[in-house]
């Protein structure tokens, strides 16, 4: 039976990075806001504090912070012709669970996209001719520009205390910084953080040849640090345990330390743990949302909890499932090409490349989440294509994220796999290897798409998410491409050993950890007919249900999604406080 | 945690204790200082060096049989030979570490999706055998003692090193297959990152006994606050790394 709950005026689901930054905005003009949240907090628990915090088995290797996929997996098929496979045990995505969702295990890397992304198609349509993009490659704007998203990057960087160096200060070019940067307003927050010995050879070998490193920006604390709202974070240690752990130092920016502790403190917070998400109720004939249906773990009763407003702020698989469950908006075809709802769906197409040195000390266990030095010579659109085969791009890396012993050791090609060969080379190499790496933007595909699986349930009984996902003809040659640019760099690092640059190839594998950036399947802009929620991230069939997240992004570019996501979620907060007041269709 | 979200009082307890174990570790003078990875001391050394003896080591299969612990033993001895590296795997811990980790939350498939329908699948969903690793472990050692059996007359703990060795290369690499067990994936996807984990992770669970690999390769473990260190040490040695700290030590 049911329990049906007093209503609220806005029900955020998930309480992770997004549901932080609308609350903050919608609280502090005193509006109503639930948050229901299907993990529990992880504040002062094992993960969160010292010795336990630092055990890469437990919270790495065993994936402690991460979705359980016996409770919700995905399925994959490469081709719609195929049969999928359940994800039994997922390596190449980790979406979060708990207060602050994956934003409690990222690295902290902290990107502004470049100014012409969010009008993607019509930046490709000026620069090359309509005739530059394939048919197959669905390219949209979004609806936004990023003159109107600035002013939340600002705030977000300030909020999370942003290390960096500005490469463009309101169009002028900064020495030391990215000069391919959208205009900003002002420098970081912080000053950038301290670099790796691997950060200072790559830097020194790019810039010999002509390319522009700079410190990839980052939320992991290169001080002590007050953000606007008075909250705090430590100076970040430098501990190798960031990405896929919890920083016990309160030095890597999270909604667990700079925003839920506040936002509890508010009045007309809450936020409800251990509250599953089942669906949302929906009126089709009225087109509202009226509310969702939740299961508390605690007790095993469901409940119906109604709401003015909705906001799907879930993990991007999430949100498309619930769109998905109860209906709302029509399934994306890629035989008829109509439809929306699971359009767009991308990943990011990474590769890399090892470098062994045998007199040079790398010490990988002296880094961070984000301790890399970049280029942005060949990312997205920042090189001419004329004449290429290919869109898009990649950033260029030398990243060193912590040398935590069972994942991170580098070995030379041809290493024997165990005995003393094997020994010998870990002792040899270990401290004296670097890697460069690419992160690559995956543009949509009318063959890659999410729908409900027909067959897998997850605990709950409902379908899972099906994946219909692989490289594409444009991603593989973008690959190829940057890979090979990356592997002249690494030749041109003076390294004894330079291992093998091998682009990223179709079949995807869901064993390898490739990173969190799932896009898409909720996408926004400005046409019913290709978007899933309008410009300001409302629902076109169902005025009082919002969407944000990554799930949003028509497009993946080379850059990690955090920036803009946090930029358009700190926007819908003052979009719904706005709504909230006069409910309309917001233009 | 709203009662204090200080980024600095979380830490210090634990900096207390770190100070505690520091000072209180007798046998910095009885490590191997100076000694490079590449001329670390052979087994005996070892023993001379540990902060928590040998007889503290957990003993004891929670998860194998005798045959099943014979066939384990003889493996991480083979990929983990005495030498100048590290004493043998069984000494390291190694068959220990498996065994705790097949007989707990990971063997038991914790966190693994078990739903029906099962049907084979492509290598990149990943395993879709409807077996618990530990299971599968067991199903693979048995069906490697059987091939043991059919082409050297005798099981695989009965193998001396040049053809256990081989043995092993040749599972892993498909040149050996059973009619029934996946056994390449069994070996790559399953014994192999036990074997790396046993090495590698903190000498807690059981392997990686007395931190032996994490002193083999300089990786110095924790407490691992590097915000200064991170300066003085770039690009050139770093001396916490002869002496690594586990959780036991904060323990």
């Amino acid at each position: 039976m049911i329990k049906k709950l007093p209503s609220r005026t806005v029900v955020i689901v998930g309480g992770g990075l997004t549901a932080g930054l609308i609350s903050r905005q919608l609280t502090s003009q005193g509006i109503d806001v639930l948050v229901l949240e299907r993990g529990g907090d992880h504040s002062n628990g094992a993960e969160a504090k010292l010795p336990s915090q630092r055990d890469e088995l437990r919270w790495d290797v065993r994936q402690g912070l991460v979705q359980r996929w016996n409770v919700q997996t995905y399925t994959l098929r490469h081709n719609r012709l195929d049969t999928s496979s359940p994800i039994r045990w997922m390596e190449a995505f980790l979406p979060g669970e708990g207060a602050g969702g994956a934003a409690n295990h990222w690295n902290g890397h902290t990107w502004r996209w470049s100014e012409y992304e969010p009008a993607i198609h019509t930046h490709y349509v000026n620069r090359y001719g309509k005739k530059a993009i394939p048919g197959n490659v669905t390219l949209q704007d979004w609806g936004v520009s990023y003159q109107q998203m600035e002013p939340y990057h600002d705030l977000f960087e300030k909020l999370f205390g942003i290390s960096g160096k500005a490469g463009n200060i309101e169009g002028k070019i900064h020495a030391g910084g990215n000069p391919f940067e959208a205009p900003r307003r002002g420098e970081y927050a912080q000053k950038p953080l301290e670099t790796t010995q691997a950060g200072l050879l790559f830097a020194a070998a790019a810039q010999k040849m002509g390319y522009h490193p700079f410190p990839t920006p980052a939320a992991n604390s290169s001080g002590i640090y007050t953000n606007p709202d008075g909250q705090k974070l430590g100076q970040c240690q430098y501990c190798g345990h960031c990405e896929r752990f919890i920083c016990e130092a309160q030095a890597k920016g999270s909604p667990e330390i700079l925003l839920y502790p506040m936002l509890k403190q508010r009045k007309g917070f809450e936020l409800r743990l251990q509250a599953h998400v089942l669906g949302i109720n929906y009126d089709s004939h009225a087109k509202r949302a009226t509310g969702v249906r939740y299961l508390d773990l605690k007790s095993g009763q469901e409940y119906e909890q109604p709401a003015d407003v909705i906001v799907l702020a879930a993990f991007t698989m999430s949100n498309n499932k619930l769109l998905m469950l109860d209906g709302i908006g029509e399934q994306y075809d890629p035989v008829t090409g109509r439809g929306v709802l699971g359009r767009n769906f991308c990943y990011q197409t990474n590769s890399g490349v090892n470098l062994f040195m045998k007199d040079r000390w790398m010490n990988p266990f002296l880094a961070t989440g984000s301790t890399a030095i970049t280029i942005d010579d060949f990312n997205n659109d920042n090189f001419d294509h004329s004449g290429m085969d290919f869109l898009g791009g990649g950033m260029i890396s030398a990243s060193m994220f912590g040398g935590r012993p069972i994942r991170s050791r580098r070995l030379p090609p041809a290493t024997p796999r165990w005995g003393t060969a094997w020994k010998k080379a870990n002792a040899d190499w270990y401290t004296h290897s670097m890697s460069l790496g690419i992160q690559g933007s995956c543009y949509p595909n009318t063959e890659n798409f999410l729908d409900l699986d027909p067959t897998y349930k997850d605990a709950y009984g409902q379908p899972l998410v099906r994946m219909t996902f692989d490289w594409r003809a444009n991603e593989e040659k973008m690959s190829a491409f940057v890979t090979r640019k990356m592997e002249e760099i690494a030749k041109n690092m003076g390294a004894d050993i330079v291992g093998p640059a091998k682009p990223r190839k179709s079949p995807f594998d869901t064993r390898v950890y490739q990173s969190t950036h799932i896009t898409g399947g909720t996408v926004m802009g400005e046409d019913p007919r290709t978007s899933v929620v309008s410009p300001h991230l409302q629902h076109w069939d169902s005025q009082n249900l919002f969407v944000v997240g990554a799930s949003v992004f028509a497009h993946n570019a080379g850059y990690n999604p955090t920036g803009p996501l946090a930029a358009l979620a700190l926007r819908l907060g003052d979009d719904l406080a706005d709504y909230v007041r006069r409910p309309r269709m917001l233009g | 945690m709203s009662q204090d979200h200080s980024p600095t009082r979380p830490r210090r307890n634990f900096l207390r204790k770190l100070i505690t174990v520091a000072s209180a570790a007798p046998l910095s003078s009885q490590l191997i200082t100076g000694a490079s990875a590449s001329a670390v001391a052979a087994a005996p050394a070892f023993a001379a060096d540990m902060p928590d003896a040998p007889s503290s080591a957990p003993t004891g299969y929670q998860s194998f049989s005798a045959d099943e612990a014979a066939f384990v033993e003889n493996m991480v001895n083979v990929m983990c030979p005495a030498d100048d590296y590290t004493p043998n795997g069984v000494d390291c811990g190694l068959a220990t570490f498996i065994d705790r980790q097949l007989s707990g939350a990971f063997g038991q498939g914790a966190g693994r999706y078990m739903n029906a329908p099962w049907a084979p699948g492509k290598p990149q969903t990943g395993s879709q055998l409807p077996f618990t690793p530990e299971q599968f472990f067991k199903a693979g050692v048995e069906a490697a003692n059987r091939l043991c059996q059919a082409k050297f007359g005798k099981t695989f703990d009965q193998l001396q090193v040049a053809q256990a060795d081989a043995f092993l290369k040749d599972i892993s690499n498909s040149t050996i297959k059973d009619d029934d067990i996946p056994l390449a994936s069994w070996f790559n996807d399953l014994t192999y990152p036990l074997f790396e984990q046993a090495c590698y992770a903190d000498p807690m669970y059981g392997g990686n006994r007395n931190k032996v690999f994490w002193k083999m390769i300089g990786y110095p473990g924790l407490p691992a606050t590097h915000t200064l260190d991170m300066v003085s040490f770039r690009g050139k040695p770093y001396p916490g790394a002869k002496d690594p700290k586990s959780i036991i030590d904060f323990s």
